[in-house]
């Protein structure tokens, strides 16, 4: 439970979270992506990452979509 | 917008990096922290609403637990670090107060307990938590407020001043109960209150209680310390010239807000709605304004 290699290990986020999840800078929609663990927020350009089940919704953690 | 990097009073990455190391030693200081989130969640008890979708920020472990406890089917558990969130017992999110990534009218009840003193733009955060509500939705908020740590923001400036000849800020600087109701109200919350709750500490040692404060990843994340490593003589200056036993005084800003909701909060009456006459329900004689009113007969 304690993974923590940069790996993206599948873990559930609670559906009701992905409900009212935005993208923190654009307050936009996100899109979910079980197989990298990611959300996706399409108007920033940022894919925010997911560990251990934890979202984290912070721009300077995030992927940049265009690198 | 203009960015605020370089003038915000607080270093956000800074404190980020406390909180993920003080997610190992906040069971040390847990009892005060329960004891802050009593004080604050007794306030639920002052309303008849039922909640069932909480948010609650920067809980530490002490807010989640307690808001399930009463039977709140979603509680979420948002800190600035992902392990701190990990440990406070709700769905965990890592969230930056000054971003918050939830979508309108997410919640009908927001708790912010021991993080709002760190935030740089706290206007903004409250407009962010108030569009998370749900009209008639709660917010509740606590965060130290002055006088806290006075007497150790006084010696350490005048240990410094002494060793140096001037003195850097080491502690935070916190709101004054003044500044909470016109917070509340700039970010467009209803019936706002701000008041005052004191929780009395005593530490034996002034050393325990800078411990403890390392240990909730309350060390001073402000941007204008200063980098250099402080004489090894300021610390111990300043801790002899404080009082033993130490009072450090928590004193806590208690915010109170609801979302606007006209349909179900007191309003005041349109003018010209009223149904009786003033001059009836006192009994006397009405004048038009601007009519004086006639001397009494002789």
């Amino acid at each position: 439970m304690t993974e923590t290699d940069p790996a993206p290990a599948p873990q559930a986020v609670d559906p009701r979270l992905l409900e009212i999840l935005v993208c923190p800078l654009t307050k936009g929609p996100l899109r979910y992506d079980p197989e990298r663990g990611e959300l996706v927020s399409e108007r920033a350009g940022l894919a925010y990452p997911i560990r251990d089940g934890i979202p984290i919704m912070l721009p300077e953690e995030a992927r940049r979509l265009d690198a | 917008m203009p960015r605020m990097a370089e003038t915000a009073p607080f270093d956000r990455r800074l404190l980020r990096l406390r909180r993920d190391r003080a997610a190992r030693t906040v069971p040390r200081v847990m009892p005060l922290l329960e004891a802050v989130a009593e004080l604050l969640l007794d306030r639920l008890n002052d309303t008849t609403r039922r909640f069932h979708r909480a948010l609650e920020i920067g809980g530490r472990g002490a807010i989640a637990p307690r808001l399930s406890a009463r039977g709140i089917g979603l509680v979420v558990s948002a800190d600035l670090s992902a392990a701190m969130a990990a440990r406070a017992g709700g769905v965990a999110v890592a969230a930056d107060e000054e971003a918050l990534p939830f979508a309108e009218g997410s919640f009908d009840l927001v708790v912010a307990c021991g993080s709002l003193h760190w935030v740089n733009d706290l206007p903004g955060t409250l407009l962010q938590i108030r569009r998370l509500l749900v009209p008639d939705g709660l917010f509740l908020g606590a965060m130290p407020c002055l006088p806290t740590l006075s007497p150790l923001r006084l010696a350490l400036a005048e240990a410094e001043a002494g060793l140096r000849g001037g003195a850097s800020p080491r502690v935070s600087p916190f709101p004054e109960l003044q500044d909470g109701a016109a917070l509340l109200q700039r970010a467009g919350f209803a019936l706002p209150v701000a008041d005052r709750e004191r929780l009395d500490l005593v530490y034996r040692d002034p050393l325990a209680l800078l411990a403890d404060l390392r240990a909730a990843g309350e060390q001073s994340a402000l941007r204008a310390r200063d980098g250099r490593t402080p004489p090894r003589a300021l610390f111990g200056a300043a801790l002899a010239a404080l009082p033993s036993p130490l009072r450090p005084g928590l004193e806590l800003l208690v915010l109170t807000g609801w979302a606007p909701d006209p349909a179900r909060q007191p309003k005041p009456a349109r003018p010209g709605s009223a149904t009786a006459r003033l001059a009836d329900a006192l009994g006397t004689v009405e004048h038009k304004a601007g009519e004086r009113a006639a001397p009494p007969e002789a």
